[in-house]
């Protein structure tokens, strides 16, 4: 029997990054992929996984964290030309006769030490403010939620990039032997936002560094329940047989190939036990259950998704993404944001709660965000107790919480209508992807920062297709070194 | 609000509208156009049986319509739309007008032939054009040998691999154009060269010095294709449908892969009965958005970017399909019953008939022991618990023979689903 050394493991398995990125699906003490950060990160990282909240449809930053007294007095007057500034609207509220200026209808109140403000949505959110470091001055380019969605996951509004997740894996493979170094969490409930698969895809990326969709029902993975009919043990013995055939087949060929395969069939069979494992939170205790809520009893919740977040983070997954849809409201926002709100605020105020009391929020980079934020004039009748608000690319909040970002801090500003980000004079500006604009922060610029916090230089990380190579960030990106601790 | 509902058991006519509408007498209406319209519609007999007749007949001139597939296809506009370079990408920026033109690099374009789709098809498949040929023998080499003479088959560019045999490469592609660009036939000469037909095995030397088999010393190995995997357990089980053409079919989903799940808007997935569970994979319906996970799991990609070429992994996801998938225990199932009716009648014989039609060669003296131990053993998992032996032969739709004795059928399901996952079926050699 011939060793297989690590350089015909290699040769046969890697794509891209000096021949090292390794395998989502390959764990850390067996793979190269130490080496792959070596060539990829010039600093320590400063986390080591990431749980990504995206608040999918486009969460409405003025009634949630972007408090703005002004347009509640200006409410009901028009959007002004100046502050419009030439934007090209949706087709939605595009030829509105009127545009009419609504504020908030939801109480704002300042909370923790860091006096961050949020809206009466979200009282949960609210008592961890001081973990979390808002962005108010995100912009991305896109208007529609297919695009700016497919922006944010993949770092370019066509489809066919590697997804965030997946640049990840493929950068720094997986640190659990038996189970998926980036998996996918759904939140269970009927949506007019459609999501695409491709957002937790991986482009022209092979597949092994694909976005796992959890699921909650019977089977997490896809394929993973055995067929009716076979046992543990008669899988077990089957296996086994198996193995000893393919031993003798790499015998005769020599293929390394071969006992990759054998070792593959090894962790699907552990697979099959950890995945169950790691997805059942029946024993977590009681303070642990209480902390993210009843909603976390019910699988496929949001709160139940963000506790078996943490069940997974704490396993070693790379990168866990949670999509939490419904956040559209174009008419009837102060209903629908209610509901909304409720459905996520304990759930992500827990997930934060319970990272820091293990002691796992300094190397977990925590997310929350949409795609877009919302206009600041009413799309369709503005009435005493009721507004919609249309798509807004300029500027929207996010926050980011652990992982090496400033706890208790706010980045960026916008105007007093929520429209525009503004400079540090107060004035609006129109921020640029090519060069840095202090104070606002492009989609690019976001990815570099996450990579940044995870020791990977975005400038750096690439992969070669069609004869070019590709990066998450395209030729943009800057880390924004004032989120970092 | 509504006062009143009338229901016609015919299109009525302006002048009946009318009255309905006022209230007046049909009387009191004096445009001759109006009554003309309302004595054909409703009083004259003979009028109103021909317009019958016609109705009928549009609606059979339409049922026939209908049952033509429309086909999109496209053709040249008139006049040219104007082409033009746009600042930065963007569409309201147009700056300078463009002609339809190919690349200087490239053989002029013929002076005879019209500057449209027809005549760029013309000048890319002319004798003279370095590239198309080359390109194309070169997917054909990429197919049968896992890899192209030039491996980045998606580039032929500065930025692209050279050619590991540029002569052969050549020979190839004047050869394909010399032979009327016959595919079949560049195939069968690739299949059958000794270059193919050599073993694919390899010292320890030969692995150290070409790992990739650029040389070519020794004969190819690679992993089947997604499609290549399913369709060959299902051709080994008798089930695949061997029908050509038609619509796409829905074959089994995985559960959990709901088109639902992620998108409300869409309809649930139905599986096909019967014919649509056993088509190639080529017949798969595809949805980009929600892509079936038993094909991109073994590296089909998500057809959303053009790829000419596909990574080929090896991931415990590959296993899960490959052990579970109903699709694939359905053909170990059915591949069972052949193994006991063709396989004649001991263990020994079976086992020496099923791997010998999975695999295509005889097992070795070695294997068969393992293959006998483990149809004991299966045996022995089925004969304490029946209800297994039952329930593992209902999964799919099509039935299990009757005939068959079930504590038997599940054993050699077992064997069958081992062959189907020994590396050797799984990979090319």
């Amino acid at each position: 029997m011939f060793e297989i050394t690590r350089r015909h493991f290699l040769s046969k398995l890697s794509t891209g990054i000096g021949g090292a990125a390794l395998a989502s699906l390959m764990s850390e003490k067996s793979s190269a992929a130490a080496i792959g950060e070596k060539l990829i990160a010039d600093h320590a990282p400063k986390a080591k996984r990431v749980i990504y909240l995206f608040m999918s449809g486009g969460p409405s930053h003025m009634d949630l964290f972007d408090y703005k007294p002004k347009l509640n007095e200006l409410n009901g007057q028009q959007l002004p030309d100046e502050v419009r500034r030439g934007q090209r609207l949706t087709g939605m509220s595009g030829n509105q006769a009127s545009l009419p200026l609504a504020g908030s209808q939801f109480k704002f109140a300042q909370h923790g030490k860091s006096g961050a403000w949020v809206s009466e949505l979200l009282p949960h959110t609210a008592k961890v403010v001081d973990d979390l470091c808002f962005v108010k001055s995100l912009w991305t380019e896109a208007i529609n939620h297919d695009p700016a969605m497919t922006f944010f996951q993949t770092g370019s509004q066509i489809a066919g990039r590697p997804s965030l997740g997946s640049w990840v894996t493929y950068g720094l493979g997986s640190t659990n032997e038996n189970l998926p170094g980036f998996v996918v969490l759904v939140t269970k409930k009927p949506t007019d936002q459609p999501l695409a698969s491709r957002l937790w895809g991986t482009g022209f990326m092979d597949s092994r560094y694909q976005g796992v969709r959890f699921s909650s029902g019977k089977d997490a993975v896809f394929y993973l329940s055995d067929p009716d009919g076979v046992c543990r043990s008669g899988r077990r013995a089957l296996l086994d047989k198996l193995s000893a055939l393919n031993k003798i087949e790499f015998q005769n060929e020599l293929d390394p190939e071969i006992e990759t395969r054998i070792s593959q069939y090894e962790m699907a069979f552990r697979m099959q036990t950890s995945v169950p494992e790691v997805t059942d939170i029946g024993g977590e205790p009681q303070s642990v259950k209480e902390l993210y809520g009843p909603d976390a009893q019910n699988p496929g919740t949001f709160a139940a998704n963000c506790l078996l977040a943490r069940r997974l983070a704490e396993s070693g997954v790379r990168f866990i993404q949670l999509y939490h849809p419904g956040w559209d409201q174009h008419g009837n926002l102060p209903g629908a944001i209610r509901n909304q709100a409720k459905e996520t605020d304990q759930g992500c105020a827990a997930l934060i709660t319970d990272l820091k009391q293990r002691g796992m929020l300094e190397d977990t980079l925590v997310v929350w965000g949409g795609e877009f934020g919302r206009t600041a004039y009413s799309q369709g009748t503005l009435t005493k107790t009721n507004y919609g608000r249309d798509h807004h690319p300029r500027c929207f909040t996010a926050w980011m919480a652990g992982g090496g970002v400033k706890p208790g801090m706010t980045y960026g500003a916008t105007d007093d209508y929520s429209y525009n980000i503004v400079g540090a004079d107060g004035q609006a500006i129109d921020p640029s992807k090519e060069k840095f604009t202090p104070g606002a922060v492009h989609v690019h610029d976001f990815h570099a920062t996450i990579l940044n916090q995870l020791g990977i230089d975005h400038t750096r990380l690439s992969h070669t297709f069609q004869g070019r190579r590709f990066r998450l960030t395209d030729v943009h990106g800057h880390v924004v070194k004032d989120l970092l601790a | 609000m509504l006062d009143d509902v009338y229901i016609h058991t015919r299109a009525i006519s302006a002048a009946e509208a009318a009255v309905i509408y006022s209230g007046n007498a049909l009387s009191e209406i004096t445009d001759r156009a109006l009554l003309r319209e309302y004595y054909f519609s409703a009083v004259n007999g003979t009028a109103r049986e021909l317009s019958k007749k016609v109705n009928a007949a549009r609606a059979a001139y339409r049922t026939e319509q209908d049952k033509v597939r429309e086909i999109v296809t496209m053709r040249e506009t008139e006049i040219p739309r104007p082409a033009y370079i746009l600042a930065r990408g963007d569409y309201t920026q147009p700056t300078d007008k463009v002609e339809r033109e190919t690349p200087a690099w490239l053989p002029p374009f013929p002076t005879d032939q019209p500057r449209n789709r027809l005549g760029f098809a013309k000048w890319l498949a002319s004798p003279d054009h370095p590239l198309t040929s080359r390109v194309m023998i070169n997917r054909i080499w990429q197919e049968i040998f896992g890899t192209g003479i030039v491996e980045t088959s998606d580039n032929f560019g500065l930025q692209g691999a050279q050619p590991s045999h540029p002569e052969l490469l050549d020979w190839l592609a004047r050869d394909l154009m010399n032979h009327g660009w016959d595919h079949k036939r560049a195939v069968k000469q690739m299949v059958l060269s000794a270059t193919y037909g050599q073993d694919s095995k390899a010292t320890p030397e030969l692995r150290e010095h070409d790992p990739a088999n650029t040389l070519l010393a020794r004969g190819p190995s690679r992993r089947l294709s997604a499609e290549m995997l399913r369709d060959s357990a299902l051709a080994l089980s008798g089930l695949l449908a061997e029908t050509i053409g038609g619509q796409p079919v829905h074959p089994y989903q995985a559960p959990g892969s709901m088109w639902k799940e992620i998108n409300n808007f869409l309809p649930e997935y139905k599986p096909d009965k019967g014919e649509g569970l056993y088509r190639r994979s080529l017949y798969t319906f595809w949805r980009r958005t929600t892509t079936p996970p038993n094909m991109t799991l073994f590296d089909t990609g998500t057809r959303e970017v053009c790829s000419t070429r596909r990574t080929v992994t090896n991931t415990p996801l590959q296993a899960l399909v490959m052990l579970n998938d109903p699709q694939f225990v359905e053909a170990a199932r059915k591949l069972a019953e052949r193994i006991m009716k063709e396989g004649g009648a001991t263990d020994e014989t079976r086992v020496k008939w099923a791997y010998r039609h999975v695999i295509g060669t005889a097992p070795s003296s070695g294997q068969i022991p393992i293959l006998l131990e483990l149809t004991t053993q299966q045996r022995g998992f089925f004969t304490s618990k029946s209800s297994d032996a039952e329930a593992l032969l209902k999964v799919g739709d099509s039935p299990a023979d009757p005939a068959l004795d079930k504590t038997e059928l599940a054993t050699f399901t077992a064997l069958a689903q081992v062959l189907l996952n020994l590396d050797s079926n799984i990979t090319l050699r």
